[in-house]
């Protein structure tokens, strides 16, 4: 009580030095009042993999890497997904345990976090830690491979707090095929709609983020919850095949989704994918130079990896993105979509950064920006986190739903 | 209630006449067993229950002929809380354990929620509490050996939070740091890292279950364990002399720190007659899963049933003696007369060993009570070891986790 007398104090005092006045970090006193206003949810952040090494702790500011306490309090980010991966090459009984361990992870940091984290698995407990001035911790499950074809393991999962699983990562698993790997089910097996029938019925949102076109079309046809995209971007700016076209953001939001923008910078520009393949050496270069620092640690990697992106483009080896191409990503799919179907789904930790986002700390520079471009107070509102929240809601309800109008017994966590 | 009135009008009528006075003592006691055994709560904490709900066929809500534990059953032997066993082979390591034991646990789950009406997934004492005073039959889970968590420390949190609340440290074999009490010592008792387990289970409010492991690993566990111990389900080696049982000493500073022994109803540790018999027909108790291995293969159920057909017919062929339920009670009396009735409590093993004749299954269990009764014990003391005892060692896990996730 006392502390939020001080931050009040503070905050008041504050407004009165910026009144009308723009601070250094080109951020106006109105975007800053609206994006401090706001519950900002990413649904992607591979943040994860860095606390797998035990030596990593959230509440320090680190200069590597996106996500640290620090830096999600100056971005003021509200809810954040921690993303439990593995490369698709891991399978069976390895890939459950790897996942528990990773659930558990993130679990602990929230335990040693309690005056800053709390762990959310519905939107009205993100509303609530949002209220005690908490972040909330959230799990996303990255690849169908983890449950092993095993519906007991995703209750396990949904049980522990996952609230959603995407359906396959970069490989196709068992039931699923993955936009970046060769057709093999064509799309969703039986079993997989089985999996997405579980998925509605527990309320795990079903991620279609990674999945190929015909498996995001079999999961649109097969949820009765609306889908979201934890972290994709446009396809018709940067012609990915982890992009989603406009039909299919179309038909997602058409059934209440969301598409949650990724930042990762071969995503976003069509420049960068062309240099990219262009060159194939420098990926070489890049994945040789990435072993050699992190050997086979997946949160060095991920680290690393950006950074050595960044060096490159320092050299002149590959081309500069800006964060603008952020923006421009959530305007067309807001101008294809709608303005309830567009979310943030960074990447961060897991991805390479555009200039302008290398953190978590610069995520009010998107409020800024989508002011600047004659967007409503209330729209970026929406595209900040409040669509991701409805989609969160709506999953939930369905689930009560499915489940006979009972309140599932796991609802509350401890 | 007017079942109540019309119980307690055949009493008086059929007591009416000659034995009057007999009859009114004989049956004021029957009537103030059951009185006490159904308001009391009745917590078993060993059932192997989630083997027969592997099968897929088996229905919890259905009387079912076979087996010890169902709904009805449950509702007519009074048992408002049990435990459910989360079990697979001591064989079985690594991911594979984790996998299948998340299964087991995801069943339990299942089930529970199937059967809303009837069953409460519980995880503390005051849920039990609540259950009971809500009508429904509290389910916990409790994992039976150690090597389901992997070789891995976290698990131990895991399956705390999905709502585990005891782990038996070792089942029939040793498992990677703590040694079995059938098998080959290969650990002296506990290895470090087993007594980071123990600490970790107290950190997380899961019960450190003795049942099964080595004598060494039982004292080690006490040395390490802030929680007091429970066996939960094991019997008393000086009436029957098997490892699985408890010696005098091990009962006392068992009780000593607090903690619960509650006892197996299997025949081979209730009767040192029997296990002569057994052990020298059919070879130790501790191995029907390897005696039944070709014909079963991993399958509990299957192994449960050959091992229930072998004894019937080692029965029939008069090679086994009877063994009566009154065993049990000379179990507990033997605890009690040793450190009191504090630390002793109900661990059937229901659905996962060969009950004695009088007690098939859980339908039976107000006689224990009448028995007690009988036997002098007063209310107080047989609700203690109804339920009332196992209560406060989940209290005191509770308080004591409490304390240590705060001082983190």
């Amino acid at each position: 009580m006392v502390r939020a007398i001080l931050c009040t104090g503070a905050c008041v005092a504050a407004s009165v030095l910026l009144a009308g006045a723009m601070k250094a970090d080109g951020l106006s006193e109105r975007a800053r009042k609206l994006h401090f206003s706001c519950i900002v949810v990413d649904t992607h952040d591979d943040t994860t993999q860095r606390l797998l090494d035990g030596k990593f702790d959230l509440g320090t500011r680190t200069s590597a890497g996106s996500i640290d306490i620090p830096r999600m309090r100056e971005g003021n980010v509200g809810a954040i997904f921690f993303s439990i991966w593995m490369p698709s090459k891991v399978t069976g009984p390895d890939a459950v345990n790897r996942a528990i361990v990773q659930i558990d992870a993130v679990r602990e940091q929230v335990r040693k976090h309690p005056n800053d984290l709390v762990l959310a698995t519905t939107a009205a407990e993100i509303r609530e830690a949002h209220k005690q001035g908490k972040i909330a911790a959230l799990l996303g499950v990255e690849g169908g491979h983890m449950i092993n074809s095993d519906l007991g393991v995703l209750r396990a999962y949904a049980a522990l707090g996952v609230r959603y699983m995407t359906l396959t990562h970069s490989g196709n698993d068992e039931w699923a095929d993955s936009s970046t790997d060769k057709a093999v089910h064509n799309g969703l097996t039986d079993f997989g709609r089985e999996v997405v029938r579980e998925m509605n019925r527990l309320g795990v949102m079903v991620d279609i983020s990674h999945v190929s076109d015909k498996t995001f079309y079999d999961a649109l046809e097969t949820s009765k919850a609306p889908l979201i995209a934890s972290h994709s971007s446009c396809r018709a700016i940067c012609d990915a095949p982890r992009n989603m076209t406009d039909q299919m953001m179309k038909d997602l939001a058409a059934k209440g989704g969301v598409v949650q923008i990724n930042y990762h910078v071969g995503f976003l520009s069509q420049a960068f994918r062309d240099a990219e393949k262009a060159n194939p050496e420098l990926n070489r270069a890049i994945s040789a130079e990435v072993t050699k620092r992190c050997a086979d640690n997946e949160g060095c990697q991920l680290i690393e990896g950006d950074r050595i992106t960044r060096e490159y483009v320092e050299q002149g080896k590959l081309p500069r993105v800006e964060f603008s191409k952020i923006i421009e990503h959530i305007d067309h799919a807001v101008k294809v979509a709608g303005i309830d179907h567009v979310g943030l789904g960074s990447d961060f930790d897991g991805a390479n950064m555009p200039y302008g986002m290398e953190d978590a700390a610069k995520l009010p520079k998107i409020t800024e920006a989508l002011l600047q471009k004659g967007y409503a107070e209330g729209d970026v509102k929406k595209i900040l986190g409040e669509n991701t929240l409805r989609v969160m809601t709506d999953v939930q309800l369905i689930s009560r739903e499915l489940n006979g109008g009972k309140q599932k017994q796991e609802s509350r966590l401890q | 209630m007017r079942r109540m009135v019309a119980f307690l009008c055949l009493i008086s009528c059929s007591c009416a006449g000659l034995f009057l006075a007999r009859c009114t003592a004989a049956d004021d006691i029957a009537e103030r067993a059951h009185q006490l055994h159904f308001s009391s709560i009745v917590l078993d904490t060993h059932a192997d229950t989630p083997q027969r709900l592997l099968t897929g066929t088996f229905d919890l809500g259905k009387r079912d002929a076979e087996g010890h534990v169902d709904i009805p059953r449950m509702r007519e032997g009074g048992l408002n809380a049990q435990f459910f066993s989360i079990f697979i082979t001591g064989k079985t390591l690594g991911p594979p354990a984790i996998q299948q034991a998340l299964d087991q646990i995801d069943l339990v789950r299942q089930n529970v929620q199937q059967h809303g009406k009837d069953l409460a997934l519980a995880t503390t004492a005051e849920e039990i509490r609540r259950a009971h005073a809500q009508g429904q039959i509290a389910i916990l889970m409790g994992i039976e050996g150690g090597h389901m968590i992997g070789n891995d420390i976290r698990m131990i949190r895991v399956y705390s939070a999905l709502g585990v609340r005891y782990m038996t440290l070792a089942h029939f074999y040793n498992d990677e740091w703590a040694d079995s009490s059938t098998d080959k010592p290969a650990h002296n008792g506990l290895t470090h890292f087993g007594t980071e387990v123990v600490r970790e289970m107290n950190r997380q409010g899961m019960l450190v279950d003795i049942s099964h492991v080595s004598d060494k690993t039982f004292y080690d566990a006490l040395e390490v364990s802030r929680v007091p111990l429970i066996a939960s389900h094991s019997s008393i080696r000086a009436i029957s002399n098997h490892p699985r049982n408890m010696s005098d000493d091990m009962i006392k500073v068992l009780a000593a720190k607090g903690g619960v022994i509650q006892i197996n109803y299997e025949r081979n540790y209730l009767s040192e007659e029997y296990r002569t018999a057994f052990a020298a027909v059919a070879g130790d108790v501790s191995r029907m899963e390897e005696k039944f291995k070709k014909e079963c293969g991993d399958d509990n159920v299957c192994i449960g049933k050959a091992e229930i057909r072998l004894e019937k017919e080692l029965t029939e062929a008069g090679k086994l003696p009877h063994v009566s339920w009154e065993k049990i009670i000379e179990h507990i009396d033997h605890v009690v007369r040793l450190v009191g009735p504090d630390h002793v409590g109900l661990g059937s093993d229901f659905d996962g060993a060969d009950m004695p004749d009088g007690l098939e299954d859980c339908s039976k269990l107000p006689k224990i009570t009448e028995a007690l009764l009988r036997k002098g014990y007063s209310e107080e003391d047989i609700r203690k070891i109804l339920g009332g005892n196992i209560l406060r060692v989940m209290e005191q896990s509770e308080k004591i986790s409490k304390e240590m996730q705060a001082a983190q």
